[in-house]
C-alpha cells in the first residue's frame, strides 16, 4: 500500500492546544489512513509548528489532501491561511547517534526546498557523514516529494541548540538544501523540538 | 508543495503560470485554478508571485 508523509509548517495561536486537538481527532485521522502524527514546536519562532503525518492510503494524494479532515484541522487550530503542504516519501535515513550515550532529545532543523538532484544529494550526504557527526548531527531524514522529483523535505536532529545554531550559520557544503529554504511556497528553516506524537490504530 | 488543496494545484504549476504571465492571484486562479475555491491558499500564491524572477503586482 502507498506509504507517504504529509507535512506542513504553520503558525497557530496556541501550540499547547495542538496535542489535545490531535488526540480528539484520532478517528478522522484513522479514516484517511494516518498511523502516526508527529508535532514539533519551534524554539525560535513563537507559535510555529511542524506537523508530519505518516499515512497508508491507496487513494491518489490529491484526493487525500482534498479531504475535509485537513480543512477541519486547520479550522480547529485557528489557521485561516492554509499553508503549502509537502507530500512525499522517505528516500534516505542516516543515524549517527552514539548508542552508548544517546543523550537527551535533540533539536530538529527542518527544510522544505528544491535541490538539483535528489539521488546526488543522498550520495553527497553519505560522503559527508563524518563531518555531519563532528557538527553534532545525529539523524538525517530525506523525503522526496511526489509532485516534483527535485523537491525535498529534510529533517535533521542535532545534539543541542548551540550546535543547531552553528549548523544553520555555517552548514556543510553537502547540505545544499539550507540555501533555498524560505523561497516562494517554501517555509523558512524550522528550528524546534519534539512536542507530541499520536499513534493511531485502525480501531481508532 | 501542494498549494491549493481544493484543486490539488502544486507550487510547480503555480510557478509555471506565473512565468507565463499570471502576475496576480486572480490571473493565477484563472490560469490553473489555485485559489479559485475557498481562497485560503492565496497568501502562498502571493509568495510564489513575489519570488518569481520578474517583479509583478500581487493583487
Amino acid at each position: 500500500m502507498h506509504s507517504l508523509v504529509i507535512a506542513s509548517d504553520y503558525r497557530v495561536p496556541d501550540p499547547a492546544r495542538v496535542p489535545r486537538l490531535l488526540e480528539s481527532r484520532k478517528s478522522a485521522l484513522a479514516d484517511i489512513g494516518a498511523h502516526h502524527v508527529i508535532v514539533h514546536a519551534s524554539t525560535v519562532d513563537r507559535g510555529r509548528v511542524l506537523v508530519s503525518i505518516a499515512v497508508h492510503n491507496p487513494e491518489p494524494i490529491v484526493d487525500l489532501l482534498r479531504s475535509r479532515v485537513f480543512f477541519e484541522w486547520f479550522d480547529a487550530v485557528g489557521v485561516e491561511d492554509i499553508p503549502a503542504v509537502f507530500a512525499g516519501e522517505l528516500v534516505d535515513r542516516t543515524d549517527l547517534t552514539d548508542t552508548d550515550n544517546p543523550g537527551p532529545p535533540g533539536v530538529i532543523v527542518a527544510a522544505m526546498t528544491s535541490v538539483q538532484d535528489v539521488s546526488g544529494l543522498v550520495e553527497r550526504v553519505h560522503f559527508a557523514l563524518d563531518r555531519f557527526r563532528v557538527a553534532g548531527i545525529r539523524k538525517t531524514w530525506i523525503f522526496q516529494a511526489f509532485d516534483d522529483p527535485r523537491e525535498v523535505m529534510i529533517l535533521q536532529e542535532i545534539g543541542d541548540e548551540n550546535s543547531a545554531r552553528r549548523w544553520i550559520e555555517n552548514p556543510d557544503p553537502a547540505a545544499e538544501w539550507m540555501d533555498n529554504a524560505g523561497m516562494g511556497a517554501y517555509p523558512p528553516l524550522f528550528v524546534g523540538k519534539f512536542l507530541h506524537m499520536v499513534r493511531i490504530d485502525e480501531t481508532d | 508543495m501542494y498549494v491549493c488543496l481544493c484543486k490539488g494545484v502544486t507550487s510547480h504549476t503555480v510557478a509555471e503560470v506565473v512565468a507565463q504571465g499570471a502576475t496576480t492571484t486572480r490571473k493565477v486562479a484563472k490560469a490553473c485554478g489555485a485559489g479559485s475555491e475557498c481562497g485560503r491558499c492565496r497568501h502562498t500564491v502571493r509568495a510564489i508571485i513575489k519570488a518569481a524572477p520578474t517583479a509583478p503586482e500581487t493583487r
